[in-house]
């Protein structure tokens, strides 16, 4: 980015683009961010019309609302859905628009891959979803499990959009993960030492490399059913004398990790909302970090309980009913770190704070149904029950999914620069709360007396009637909570009332600059002497016992360096901690800003239309799978060589 | 309080309102987990309980007053943090102990006089071996109160999943393995119980059903001794001193044929099945065939008709050498059974009638499964109406082999 030797001349060359095209040829991580946001709360409305119909056909017994081919459809998208096309780029838009304003840079590692990033999960999240008006979507489950995925079960394209679908995905996230894991790494500002990280940047930093290590897992995983599929291996064929439970092992090594994936941001999320709503600094600050590693490091080791039904031995069963029962503390202490953080403060209960308080609440009853079933010989009355269907909806709605509103509530003044309406979000609060436990909390019942997961249909008189009935209510309840959201969502960007730079007194650097943030971010990089350093300067009297030093600042601001304004004089980059609500343009400022540019969408565009073919292949049309593959290759490596060969900035 | 709570909730699900409860005590397997559950349980509860009052404390503690005092600023507490580690760690000793006691218990082998049963799941029924009795059936089970009973379970294409919920833990049923799980039913007097498939294996997973009846250890022998023969039909007339003539016609060793019981074994009583094992799953419009020609069905005629048609390359039935298939289920004994179709309708003469006519429609199946056989009936995977040089039945002629299929006691 910067460097030393700015030129006096630095102009934007008329690549400043607007309207579609800004957004298309967008690389700021701001604007990236943005489009993740939107895009997910999209998919997110796909998921949610999707468990409507689900739990409209599980209403009554033996419904005819919906066809088995049709349930099965609907019940693997809106898994495949909410967790790949929802849950993860929600955080992906948290990640993409704060890690730098926590962190105190001008953009992430790598603007140009961050902008392919997101066009490959666009174009990921279309491929897998569009075949669903078609009838042709994906019916393997979220978790494919073979021989049911392999070609001699499952012969349609459907599947085979969800083995592509994933692997362009896994792309996306691999990217984005190298390139935030890159930033924290090497973008902090002078002072902003590791322990003085925001906890949403801990939390993301700790997911990064989650990413990193768990999606080759996967990757290979998913290599081998498209070379069964589509090239006639038999690495899961179960005719051949392959070993069904392969897939199960490969898929959970990564699964597992995935689970800590979702959740971990939103714990960071809540982890900033806390503190900033109780005015105290977050309780055992330290403590919240490690968790968060140690949670992430035996996230790994825990996957086989999954698998407790599919007859591992007893050996393995201990094991991992021991680890998995392990993970309880980790998690256990970062419930109570968060009530003591909020233990003697003063709670201002707004729309953010109430989801995040939600978070703990309902993150509690999953943890411990949770703990149910890391006991194996209980689980084998509980797994692939509704039992199990209610617990994960603790954790991933009553979880990562309120966390993740609490982050919306909270950060949207950045954002836009306005706040939400409390009184819409106070309404989208407790109905979606009471449309949350009414759904999901019966479940428990009914997977407890007996009903399997999965299942399209159920006989009347087996004592599931009442709590089918509950939750489909339930469900229903939620659209309208949703729809409020969405209208308060829009509706405040442009009527919002406009918030200031820092309307939560908050304590972290992405509040010391404008709402929203100017392009550059950061007219000087901030120095960073603690843990809180917006509060050294607004709230000194509330730093005193708080550790200050200055740590870091020359090996930091080696890296920083100086920049040259429009009237040529020279400006260093770094200042010590400031307030900046002034707002210039970077070319006011001097600071050059990586030009916007097309190409990493049309490489994105060329890896699907490489992916693409194979379906076509699979339909017996090789020729024109054929031509696919070439104007796929020649699109990616083409559009690839140019977008390397062309300087990210300006020439100077 | 908290310690009640969980055993009143495990007392009130383990009603007759409910019931596929996993809440009974019919088996040691089911023992042993629920107490481990009301273990867990209860520690949960008290966890539950002290996290959210804890929580709502605070909030309530701690709401912003307006002029309310500048809170203080903690960072930590060496002490507390260690305790709230340290205790969910003591907790979960209390729960790891008699996990790993009930995991080695019930994971090292069955006892050596153990009832043993072979379950293979197929897309979408079970078939139930009982390899010492020499029996071969489908979706129905018979266990011996107060015998152990273990279950080698396998796949002949996906992944399924066993479970009987009131009676012991699930065990998948891999491709290319077996596994194996046993429970004793020993604190339950006879009565009947709801199966299912619990692994997702495909478009019918929700129809894999399937019934256990636990009975005593002398109907038990009765039922086995039924099932373990050939199926006999027509039957030996009771005027006819030999009865030859009429055995002939089935029996491979016809000289033998009179000396076979010809009375069939247990079934288990159709007045005492509970209401929930009794299928109500409706028949889909269309496919009902009129009662008064059901009643002219002709076993008979069946049993001929029968023996031409399309059936005969999937069903087995023994002492039937016409119908020697393997692929469906073993019919050789289907009048014994109350459900059909996995455990999804009532097996009597208007459910099986209109099951032969489009199975297709009555459950979704596979391309590769029964087939729609009832004539001008549209086959939702053809999409070609059945005609008669495709083997399609009338009415009356599936009345008849319907007659003759129910008469296989």
């Amino acid at each position: 980015m910067a460097t030393v030797a700015a030129s006096p001349t630095y102009t934007t060359a008329g690549a400043r683009r607007t309207g579609i095209m800004d957004w298309l040829t967008t690389v700021d991580h701001k604007k990236i961010g943005t489009l993740y946001l939107h895009t997910a709360l999209f998919f997110f409305v796909v998921g949610g019309v999707e468990a409507i119909i689900m739990r409209w056909q599980l209403m009554r017994p033996n419904s005819t609302a919906v066809s088995a081919e049709v349930f099965n459809q609907l019940f693997t998208m809106h898994g495949t859905t909410m967790v790949f096309l929802v849950i993860m780029p929600l955080s992906a838009a948290f990640f993409n628009f704060l890690i730098p304003l926590q962190i105190g840079a001008r953009d992430v590692a790598f603007p140009r891959l961050n902008a392919f990033s997101y066009w490959v999960y666009l174009f990921g999240g279309l491929f897998i979803t569009i075949p669903i008006l078609f009838n042709a979507a994906p019916d393997g489950g979220w978790f494919a499990y073979t021989p049911l995925t392999g070609k001699a079960y499952s012969p349609g394209q459907n599947m085979n959009f969800w083995v592509l679908g994933i692997q362009i995905l896994g792309i996306s996230s691999l990217a984005a993960a190298f390139n935030f894991a890159t930033t924290i790494i090497n973008m902090r500002a002078p002072g902003m030492n590791l322990m003085r990280m925001p906890m949403f940047t801990w939390m993301s930093f700790v997911v990064q490399w989650l990413i990193i290590l768990a999606f080759p897992v996967i990757t290979i995983a998913l290599f081998f059913m498209q070379f069964d599929r589509f090239f006639g291996t038999n690495f899961y064929v179960s005719a051949a004398g392959a070993d069904p439970l392969l897939w199960q092992h490969l898929f959970w090594i990564f699964g597992h990790p995935e689970v800590y994936i979702l959740i971990l941001p939103a714990f960071g999320l809540v982890s900033e909302v806390l503190p900033t709503y109780s005015r105290k600094p977050l309780f055992g600050y330290p403590v919240v970090a490690y968790s968060g590693i140690l949670i992430g490091f035996l996230g790994f080791g825990v996957w086989a309980h999954h698998m407790f039904s599919v007859g591992m031995g007893p050996i393995a069963d201990t094991v991992f009913g021991v680890t998995t029962m392990l993970i309880a503390i980790p998690t256990g202490v970062k419930i109570f770190n968060w009530i003591f953080t909020m233990w003697g403060g003063a709670i201002r209960f707004t729309t953010a704070m109430k989801f995040a308080i939600a978070l703990i609440a309902m993150f509690t009853i999953g943890g411990i149904s949770g703990i149910s079933h890391a006991s194996p010989p209980s689980d084998l009355q509980q797994t692939d029950t509704y039992y199990i269907v209610a617990h994960f909806h603790y954790v991933l709605y009553g979880g990562a999914i309120m966390g993740i509103f609490a982050g919306i509530y909270h950060y949207f003044p950045k954002w836009y620069g306005r706040k939400m309406d409390e009184r819409l979000g106070s309404i989208h609060f407790w109905l979606n709360f009471i449309a949350f436990n009414l759904t999901f909390f019966p479940m428990h019942y009914a997977g407890m007396l007996g009903m399997p997961r999965r299942i399209y249909t159920y006989d009347a008189g087996q004592g599931w009637e009442t709590f089918n009935f509950l939750s489909s209510w339930g469900a229903f309840l939620m659209a309208p909570a949703f729809l409020i959201f969405i209208w308060n969502f829009f509706r405040s960007k442009t009527r919002g009332e406009v918030a200031g730079d820092n309307p939560w007194d908050a304590a972290t650097l992405e509040w010391s600059i404008p709402s929203p943030p100017p392009e550059y971010n950061f007219a000087q990089i901030p120095m960073v002497t603690s843990r809180y350093p917006l509060w050294d300067l607004t709230h000194p009297e509330r730093m005193k016992d708080i550790p200050h030093s200055m740590d870091g600042w020359d090996e930091a601001k080696l890296r920083t360096g100086e920049h040259v304004t429009a009237t040529g004089v020279h400006e260093p980059d770094v200042a010590p901690m400031h307030i900046e609500s002034e707002r210039k343009s970077a070319k006011e400022l001097g600071i050059p800003m990586p030009n916007p540019t097309i190409k990493p969408l049309w490489v994105a565009a060329g890896i699907l239309v490489l992916f693409s073919s194979l379906p076509v292949m699979y339909a017996g049309k090789t020729l024109a799978a054929f031509a696919m593959m070439a104007v796929g290759a020649v699109m990616f490596v083409g559009f690839l060589y140019a977008w390397l060969t062309t300087p990210m900035e300006d020439a100077h | 309080m908290a310690a009640a709570l969980p055993l009143l909730l495990s007392a009130c699900l383990g009603g007759p309102q409910y019931p596929n409860s996993t809440f009974t005590d019919h088996t040691d397997f089911n023992r042993d987990a629920s107490e481990l559950w009301n273990t867990m349980m209860l520690w949960g509860a008290i966890v539950f309980v002290f996290v959210e009052v804890l929580l709502v404390y605070t909030m309530w503690k701690y709401r912003r007053r307006p002029g309310g005092p500048e809170p203080e600023h903690v960072h930590g507490n060496t002490r507390l943090e260690l305790t709230w580690t340290v205790l969910p760690a003591v907790i979960l000793v209390f729960i790891a102990v008699p996990t790993v006691r009930s995991i080695w218990r019930f994971q090292s082998g069955a006892p050596a006089n153990a009832l043993q049963i072979d379950v293979i799941g197929h897309q979408w029924w079970w078939e139930f071996r009982y390899p010492e009795q020499g029996i071969v059936t489908a979706n129905e089970l018979y266990l011996p109160v107060g015998r152990p009973v273990n279950f080698n379970l396998t796949s002949k294409d996906v992944i399924h999943s066993f479970w009987i919920p009131q009676l012991g833990g699930k065990r998948d049923a891999v491709t290319n393995r077996t596994n194996h799980l046993w429970f004793t039913p020993d604190s339950v007097t006879p009565n009947a119980f709801n199966g299912s498939c619990n692994e997702f294996c495909g478009a019918s997973h929700a129809n894999m059903r399937f019934r256990a009846y636990v009975v005593s250890e002398a109907d038990f022998a009765s039922w086995a001794a039924g099932q373990a023969q050939n199926a006999v039909f027509p039957p030996p007339a009771p005027d006819t001193a030999g009865g030859a003539s009429a055995a002939t016609v089935s029996n491979p060793a016809p000289a033998q044929a009179p000396a076979l019981p010809l009375a069939p074994g247990y079934m288990f009583p159709a007045e005492q099945l509970p209401a929930h094992v009794v299928p109500q799953t409706p028949i889909p419009d269309g496919l009902v065939i009129p009662d008064e020609v059901l009643a002219a069905g002709d076993p008979q005629r069946g049993f001929e008709q029968y023996n031409r048609s399309l059936c005969i390359g999937c069903h087995r039935i023994r002492g039937n050498p016409r119908s020697p298939g393997v692929i469906g289920p073993d019919l050789t004994h289907l009048g014994s059974r109350h459900t059909l179709g996995a455990g999804l309708f009532r097996n009597d003469a208007r459910h099986l009638a209109a099951w032969i006519k489009n199975a297709r429609r009555m459950k979704p199946l596979s391309s590769t499964s029964m087939p729609a056989v009832g004539l001008g009936e549209i086959d939702p995977f053809t999409k070609q109406p059945v005609t008669a040089a495709l083997g399609g039945l009338n009415d009356q002629q599936i009345a008849d082999i319907v007659a003759y299929l129910l008469a296989l006691k």
